[in-house]
C-alpha cells in the first residue's frame, strides 16, 4: 500500500547559532527521482498534554532540501521533539525522530560584529542586527585607564549608537557581547577595538 | 509577592502570536455575550501580593484545561497556539522555582478570583468554553505584561 517502502531520512541533527535553528538530515537517494521531505515538531506542551499532536513546520512540507529552518516554530525555551520523513510519489517513509529533543537555550551565541567609529569627538558604535531577541552589553574605556570600564546596554543592532564624547588626544577602546534574555544567556565579548582622537585644533 | 517572582517574559512575542489568530478564534465563539476571564473584573483588583498566585493559577487553567480542550485543525493557528502553550509551560517552570522558595503564597482572594474563572468555564460546553478562553487570552496577556514589568532601576 505504498507506505514505508521508502527508507526514512538518517543522521538528523540540529545546528543552532544566534537563535537561528536548522534541522538537517542525510538525503534519501533514489536514482533518477526527486525525493521530498516533511518536518513536524512537538513542543514539551504537546508531548505532555497532547502526545498524538505533531505540528507541521512552517517552511518544510514536501521540500526538496535536506535542511529545515525551524526558527519561527521553536519559540519557547522548552524541549522540542522533531521528526522528518521522505515522500516519493505515493510512497512515504517512516518518521525519523531526532534522538534528543532540542531546546533553544543550547544555541551557540557568537561575539557580535561591531563597527566602532568617531564622529568628531563622539565615539559611535554600530552592532550586528541579530533580530528582536538580542540586546548588547557594550563596555568602553580610555586606553590609559583600562581599569575604569563603562557599561552601556544597546537594545538593538543595525543602528549607530553614541557611546561617549571623547577627550582630545585620548584613545578609547570598546568591546561588546550579545545578550538573549529569553534564554538567560550571553555570548563571549568581541575583540576590543580602539580608536584615537586627534588633539584639539589650535585656533589660528 | 510580585517583585520576588518576576517572570522576565517576552510577552510581546506572545501578544504577536495571539493577534495573528485572534480574529479566527473569536469568530468561532458562539456565545458573544458571555465571558470567562473578562467577567472577573477581579483580575483588575488583584493586589500585587496576590499576582504571583493568580498568575500561577491562570497559567494552570490554560495549560491544564483550555489548550487541551481545544483541538485545532488549521496548521497556522495550531502553530501559534503551540507557541503560546509552550511559553506558558516555561513560565510555569519559572514560577515553580519561586513557589519552592515559598514566595508565591495564595490568599483567599486570589483563590476566589481563579475559582470564578473555572466556574465560568464549567457553565459552557467544553469546546465552546475553550474557544472563548482562547479568545480572551489578550486579557490575560495584558494583565501579565502590566503586573510582571521588571522594576526599572
Amino acid at each position: 500500500d505504498g507506505v514505508a517502502i521508502l527508507p526514512a531520512p538518517q543522521n538528523l541533527s540540529v545546528h543552532s547559532t544566534n537563535m537561528k535553528h536548522f534541522l538537517m538530515w542525510s538525503p534519501v537517494i533514489v536514482p533518477g527521482e526527486t525525493v521530498y521531505y516533511s518536518v513536524e515538531y512537538q513542543g514539551e506542551y504537546e508531548r505532555l498534554y497532547l502526545s498524538d499532536v505533531w505540528i507541521p513546520s512552517s517552511w518544510c512540507s514536501l521540500t526538496e532540501k535536506t535542511e529545515c529552518d525551524l526558527t519561527e516554530d521553536i519559540t519557547a525555551t522548552v524541549p522540542y521533539s522533531l521528526h522528518v520523513r521522505a515522500t516519493l510519489g505515493s510512497q512515504t517513509s517512516a518518521w525519523s525522530t531526532l534522538t534528543h529533543p532540542f531546546n533553544r537555550n543550547s544555541t551557540i551565541l557568537t561575539p557580535p560584529w561591531m563597527d566602532v567609529t568617531k564622529d568628531g569627538f563622539h565615539l559611535v558604535i554600530e552592532l550586528e542586527d541579530l533580530g528582536p531577541q538580542f540586546e548588547f552589553l557594550v563596555a568602553y574605556w580610555r586606553r590609559e585607564s583600562a581599569t575604569k570600564e563603562h557599561i552601556k546596554m544597546v537594545r538593538s543592532g543595525g543602528i549607530p549608537v553614541h557611546l561617549v564624547t571623547m577627550e582630545p588626544g585620548a584613545a578609547y577602546c570598546v568591546k561588546a557581547q550579545a545578550v538573549v534574555k529569553a534564554i538567560g544567556r550571553h555570548s563571549a565579548f568581541s575583540q576590543a577595538e580602539c580608536i584615537e582622537v586627534q588633539e584639539e585644533a589650535l585656533p589660528l | 509577592g510580585l517583585r520576588k517572582c518576576l517572570i522576565s517574559m517576552d510577552t510581546h512575542h506572545l501578544e504577536e502570536s495571539f493577534q495573528e489568530i485572534k480574529r479566527a478564534i473569536q469568530a468561532k465563539d458562539t456565545f458573544q455575550n458571555v465571558t470567562i476571564l473578562s467577567a472577573s473584573e477581579t483580575l483588575q483588583s488583584i493586589k500585587p501580593s496576590d499576582v504571583c498566585c493568580v498568575t500561577k493559577n491562570l497559567l494552570a487553567f490554560y495549560v491544564d484545561r483550555v489548550f487541551k480542550d481545544h483541538r485545532e485543525l488549521n496548521p497556522h493557528i495550531l502553530r501559534k497556539i503551540s507557541s503560546i502553550a509552550n511559553s506558558f509551560l516555561y513560565m510555569q517552570k519559572t514560577l515553580q522555582r519561586c513557589q519552592e522558595q515559598r514566595r508565591c503564597h495564595c490568599r483567599q482572594e486570589a483563590t476566589n478570583a481563579t475559582r470564578s474563572v473555572h466556574e465560568n468555564y464549567d457553565q459552557l460546553e467544553v469546546h465552546s468554553a475553550a474557544v472563548k478562553s482562547l479568545g480572551e487570552l489578550n486579557v490575560f496577556l495584558a494583565w501579565i505584561a502590566k503586573n510582571h514589568q521588571e522594576i526599572s532601576a
